[in-house]
Formats: structure tokens, sequence, C-alpha cells
């Protein structure tokens, strides 16, 4: 069984990022899946929703890393596990990303290819992880024997910008640690993009010398595109004024 | 006997206080006369347990964390006259080799809360880690070898029937509901969304 999980808060994402997540994974993924988000609403489409509990000690999207427990969320042995953040839209078919092959001991990740060039930045991308239900919970482990540290140690080490990121960090840092295979994805399969027109067109051109194309985005996605991350601090779907967004988001 | 729990600031609902006392009811084997939970926040985390020092100062005490598990009659020997704490005997001892998940004492032991209201900044400060740490280089205490287990490194092994009490070590976000493991056949309910 292939098991997707999401996180959602209230906050700087409305319910609906869920929902059309799930919408386009249904639309876009030709293998069965189930869709399960830890919740702090009700208000969303998934087909199984756990509800969150914040007010213990794990901040914003460090909850993700509970899925990293074989104790969580349902899990059974062998389950496929694949944990995504909601601030994407899915453009075609996706099935070759979520039916990607992986063993035990091996995440599977998508490359950052806007970091390329970065030493500073993981190589992997916190927005898709996928492993073997079980094989990677050192990364649960390790987390929850120091969980105030972690949350704060990438922004202390000067390597995130904003307190309490650093979570794919911290993933990347232990399954090294822990000798763990990172197998990362097409890059070109993943698009990049904000509301900043300046910042998008560097993406685009990026994008073009990386993966030997014209554009990653014009009047629509590049057809090699199968999922877009909308990832930035200051940028929203819901306030994306893009056309080409409304084919794919609702 | 006063069983003690303390349940400050945000991080554990009233279920797991209700989840403590329905444990300690149905599988402990104690007897107690009176079940308290100290509500007052009054310091930085857990130096709110060191009230209880102030608060019960008569008879038989014994204190637990709300993230214990109990699931089966606890050592006779958890009753004591001298302040006991446990003794982490499946870890290094680091900066403490005691564990103040579980304490009993017998009669008066309000010097421990005197001695720390009396610099409660610099205390505070100084042991950041923890009041484990300055219970074991302030206090006089005695530890207990083996009265319980961690479940730490534990748990993903199927059930373990040699320890009665198990200490979750700040894996409390593990009593809630999408966790699965033994010790959810011993919980008042099985999700925590239910019970509150």
């Amino acid at each position: 069984m292939i098991r997707i999980f999401t996180v959602y808060f209230e906050g700087k994402y409305e319910p609906k990022y869920v929902t059309n997540l799930y919408r386009g994974l249904k639309k876009y993924c030709k293998v069965p899946f189930e869709f399960v988000c830890l919740s702090d609403t009700n208000e969303i489409e998934a087909d199984r929703i756990i509800p969150i509990y914040k007010t213990g000690d794990i901040k914003l999207h460090w909850h993700k890393l509970a899925f990293f427990s074989p104790l969580f969320g349902g899990q059974q042995p062998g389950d496929d596990i694949i944990v995504m953040d909601i601030d994407q839209v899915v453009v075609s078919d996706i099935t070759d990303m979520i039916n990607y092959p992986v063993n035990e001991n091996e995440l599977i990740s998508i490359e950052r290819w806007w970091n390329l060039g970065d030493r500073l930045a993981p190589r992997l991308n916190g927005g898709f992880y996928k492993f073997k239900s079980g094989s990677l919970k050192c990364v649960w482990d390790n987390f929850v024997r120091n969980i105030e540290y972690w949350q704060t140690h990438f922004y202390y080490e000067g390597l995130v910008h904003y307190k309490y990121y650093g979570e794919q960090n911290f993933v990347q840092h232990i399954c090294r640690r822990e000798n763990k295979k990172i197998t990362l994805m097409p890059g070109e399969w993943i698009g990049k993009w904000t509301q900043d027109t300046v910042r998008n067109m560097k993406y685009n051109i990026k994008y073009g010398e990386v993966f030997n194309d014209d554009y990653m985005i014009m009047d629509q996605p590049n057809p090699r595109l199968k999922l877009i991350h909308f990832a930035n601090p200051n940028t929203t779907i819901h306030d994306s004024k893009d056309e080409w967004l409304k084919d794919y988001w609702q | 006997m006063n069983i003690i729990c303390v349940c400050t600031g945000q991080k554990y609902s009233q279920w797991y206080v209700n989840n403590l006392k329905h444990m300690i009811d149905t599988y402990s084997g104690l007897k107690y006369d009176t079940f308290n939970v100290i509500t007052k926040n009054s310091y930085t985390g857990v130096f709110n347990k060191l009230q209880m020092f102030r608060d019960f100062t008569k008879g038989q005490n014994i204190y637990f964390d709300l993230d214990v598990v109990i699931k089966d009659k606890v050592p006779e020997e958890i009753i004591q006259k001298d302040l006991h704490l446990v003794h982490c005997w499946w870890r290094e001892a680091k900066h403490t080799p005691v564990n103040s998940s579980i304490m009993s004492w017998y009669g008066d032991q309000s010097h421990i809360y005197d001695f720390f209201k009396q610099d409660v900044i610099g205390l505070e400060k100084k042991y950041n880690r923890g009041m484990d740490q300055f219970i074991f280089e302030n206090i006089e205490h005695k530890s207990w070898k083996n009265i319980c287990n961690t479940i730490q490194g534990h748990e993903y092994e199927p059930e373990n029937y040699d320890y009665s009490i198990w200490l979750f070590n700040q894996r409390y976000m593990m009593f809630q509901e999408g966790w699965s493991g033994w010790w959810k056949n011993y919980f008042i309910e099985n999700t925590i969304s239910k019970a509150s």
C-alpha cells in the first residue's frame, strides 16, 4: 500500500490546499494510494484525517517527522510511505513519482535544482519524501530525543534564515549519518514558483540551463513538469494571479 | 497515601491526568487516600514540580509524571520514607543519573522547595536542563535501581512484561491518536480526541 501523508494546521495556508492536492493526486495518479492528513480541521478532503496535537513541543512542519515512525498513521509493514508538503500543485501524470521504486533504508526525494551550486543548501527537497515504512525510523528517533534542539539547530547554525526552518536539513543530516541511501528523482519533474516575477524569471532561466529546455512555466507549465512547488516564505497559492494555475488547483 | 501529579502549561491536557488516575486505579495496586493535581503555573516548566514539596508534607507521598504508563502492580519498594527518585540505569549518567518521573517520600521535604525559593531565577538558569539535576546536586536523596524501564529503544519491540511502570521520557505524543503501541491497551480510551 502506498500511503501519502500530509500535514495541515491553521496559519499561512487554507484547508483547500489539502483538498486541492488530494484532488490533483486523484486526477493525475494511476496507481492506488491512501491519502492521510494530520490536521487541525476536518474541513478538508482526504481518505483519513488524524487530529494534530498543536500544544506540544513540535512546531510547524516538524510534525512531518512523525511519519518516519512506523508506529504513526496506521502504517503497515511493507508500506511505501510518501510525505508531501501541501503547497504543491500537480500539473500532469504523477504516477512515476508516486510509484517511484524504493528499497529498504533508502530515502527518495527531489533534487533542489534551484539551489545547485549553493553548498549550504540541502540537496533534497522536503516537499516530497518516499521510503519504506519503518526503514528510516532513525529520523524520528533522533528527533524525539531532543525536539527543541533540532528544531532550532539549523537556524542557529546559520544554515536556514527562519527560526524553526531546517527540517529537510535534519532529514538529510540523519540519513547521511545513519548511512541511509538518498536517491533524488529527476529534478525536471518539479517546478519552483513564487509570486515574485523577477524570481520566477530566474527560476525559468535556471530550469532551462539545468535541463536544457526553453522554459519552466510560460503560459502553461512545461510538459516535463509533474509537480510545482510554491514553497517560499512570502508565497501562497491562493493569492497567485497566474492564469495557468486555475486549470490545476481546484 | 497521597498520589501527586503536575499538570501545568499547555503540553498536557486533562486527559493525561484522567489516564494516569485510570492506570493507577486499575493496574497499580496502590491504595491511596488522595489523588492530587498541581495546576498552578508558578515557575518555568518542570520546576513547577517542586511545589509538591511545599504542599504535601504529611504521610506517604508518591509522584508520577503524566507520561508514564502503569500496566501492572507496582513494586512494593515504591513506598519509601527517604526521598527516592528513579536511577536511569538504561543510559549514561550525563548531566544527572536520576530522573524525577517518579518520586516517593514520607513526611516533610519542604526544605527542597524552600531552597529553590531562595534563588528561583538563579537556579532555573543554572539548571536549565531540568530539575532532576537540581535535585541530584543539591538535595539528599536515594534512587531506585530497577523500579521501571524506559520506552526509548523499546517502542518497536513486542510488549515487555518485566516492568509494570514505563517512562516515556517526553514521548508523550505517542499517547495520542494516530500512534499505535501496546501501551494504548492500558489507556482510559484509545484516543485523546475522544476524551478531550
